[in-house]
């Protein structure tokens, strides 16, 4: 029943997500002075949104574990820092390939947006590390207390774009300045990234269950990314006003979709050592 | 008879204070890392005036000798079983704690005394804005890296990779504070603006992380 039911979710997901793409890449309208780069913008806010989500609901399963001492919340933290870690790469690989061709530049080091955005991605980062390292019977005590100062830091984060000078755009969402068209499909996007993201992370759950029983929680640094970096190197050297605005459209998608299949591929990988591993010992 | 958590912090401060007056192991190597420190970056950044960069350098000398301090700090409490006689007393962890970062930042505050001539030296420095606002800002700045940096110790102690995860889990959660410490810094140097909102944001930095940090040392030290 479950698995069924996680299969009619997932097909609901890819044809949502088949949807947003397309109204992102063809229909929604080309913005004026950024052209199509501006696409981006319907890959990269999705993926911040559902990466934010996931470090909250790591936070409040954190808080649960350590107030009930549930397993189960404790697989949920998990669970939400890995996959929340593998969004936000998204997002701070999609930036700079949007920021290259709009600023010129891939990185501005003193933009606190950016700045916080990268120290998140590296709590989390550290977090898993934590999770790898630690003692077998502490490591959920202390991974929970961290994942409470980490989420301290999100505030901070969510609001340098309101007390710091930044680069970076202000939200849009419910001003005038975004076109309602762009908005409705940025909402189309966010809707079907979220889908996905719980997809990835109810999948990515149930493995961490079926870890906790045979008693052999792997947790794993995200996946790099490396098959969406492929696309960069060329653009290291081409000046971005030579360039067309559809190659760094291109690279963000490839980025951002090469991102969240090795992710997958990897949670296969996974599976299928988890499963030999539990039958091999008669659990799960 | 029990003890207010004053006085049995001022006994873990000033036993902490006594053995390391009595080894100065942690002291000696870390002055002599910092002295390191600053000889090495002033042949790394030859420059005329190095008003600009120097809110930077001071902080990531500071930071680093704050990290291999605050790593020595609970390996000793940890090799003579001090921590499971802890746990089983009656004591409140928290004084514990606290003992423990008074001590770290009366270490590091002294640390800091002695390496400012040596900045001063080095690079030729003299500060345009007022002096009294660097020592504040240096006061909460290292009141900012010795709480949350005990705190992470305690925990990086439980893990197996006991020295090489500090700094992992104390760089990315101290980088707001260390933006607005080199950003207050550079601010009062070179005498450009007024560091007010920094210290204000660091104030608050120390009021949250500090709380959460009493809150959650007695989940941590009883973690099994």
């Amino acid at each position: 029943m479950k698995t069924k039911l996680f299969f009619a979710f997932a097909a609901f997901c890819c044809a949502f997500l088949a949807y947003g793409t397309y109204q992102g890449l063809v229909v929604a309208p080309t913005e004026e002075t950024m052209g199509n780069v501006q696409r981006i913008f319907y890959v990269h806010v999705p993926a911040a949104t559902v990466g934010f989500t996931l470090f909250f609901v790591n936070f409040l399963a954190s808080i649960v574990y350590l107030w009930k001492r549930s397993p189960r919340a404790d697989a949920l933290a998990a669970t939400a820092a890995e996959v929340g870690v593998v969004f936000c790469t998204v997002v701070l690989i999609t930036g700079p390939i949007w920021a290259r061709y709009a600023w010129g530049v891939w990185w501005s080091p003193w933009d606190m947006r950016l700045n916080t955005t990268l120290m998140l991605w590296l709590l989390y980062v550290s977090y898993l590390v934590l999770r790898r390292s630690s003692t077998a019977g502490s490591t959920s005590v202390l991974a929970s207390s961290l994942a409470i100062f980490a989420f301290l830091d999100v505030p901070i984060v969510y609001m340098a774009n309101r007390w710091f000078r930044t680069h970076h755009p202000s939200p849009m969402i419910g001003t005038p300045n975004l076109d309602p068209r762009m908005q409705n499909i940025l909402f189309l996007n966010m809707l079907a990234f979220l889908c996905f993201g719980a997809l990835i992370a109810w999948f990515r759950y149930e493995m961490e269950r079926t870890s906790q029983k045979i008693n052999a929680a792997h947790v794993q640094r995200a996946a790099g990314g490396a098959a969406g970096l492929m696309l960069i190197p060329a653009m290291f050297f081409a000046t971005p006003s030579h360039v067309n605005p559809i190659a760094y459209l291109w690279g963000g998608y490839l980025a951002a979709w090469g991102i969240y299949v090795s992710y997958l591929l990897f949670l296969m990988r996974k599976l299928a050592r988890l499963k030999k591993e539990a039958a091999e010992l008669g659990a799960g | 008879m029990s003890m207010s958590i004053t006085r049995l912090t001022w006994i873990n401060v000033s036993k902490d204070l006594r053995l390391e007056w009595r080894s100065r192991d942690v002291f000696n190597s870390m002055m002599f890392f910092a002295l390191v420190v600053v000889v090495v970056f002033s042949f790394a950044f030859e420059r005329e005036d190095s008003r600009p960069v120097m809110g930077g350098l001071i902080w990531v000398a500071f930071l680093f000798s704050t990290t291999m301090a605050l790593n020595q700090s609970w390996a000793r409490e940890l090799r003579n079983g001090v921590l499971d006689a802890y746990r089983v007393s009656p004591a409140p962890a928290e004084a514990l704690f606290l003992g423990k970062c008074l001590g770290n930042f009366i270490l590091i505050v002294l640390l800091e005394c002695l390496m400012a001539p040596l900045f001063v030296v080095f690079y030729n420095l003299s500060s345009v804005g007022p002096l009294w606002q660097l020592v504040l800002i240096a006061l909460l700045g290292t009141w900012a890296l010795v709480v949350n940096g005990t705190f992470f110790a305690a925990m990086s102690i439980r893990t197996r990779n006991r020295e090489l995860m500090l700094p992992l889990l104390l760089l990315p959660i101290s980088v707001p504070a260390v933006i607005s410490m080199v950003n207050a810094t550079t601010q009062v140097l070179t005498g450009e603006g007024s560091p007010t909102v920094q210290l204000k944001f660091l104030a608050g930095f120390c009021v949250i992380f500090t709380t959460a940090c009493f809150l959650l040392f007695d989940t941590v030290l009883n973690a099994e």
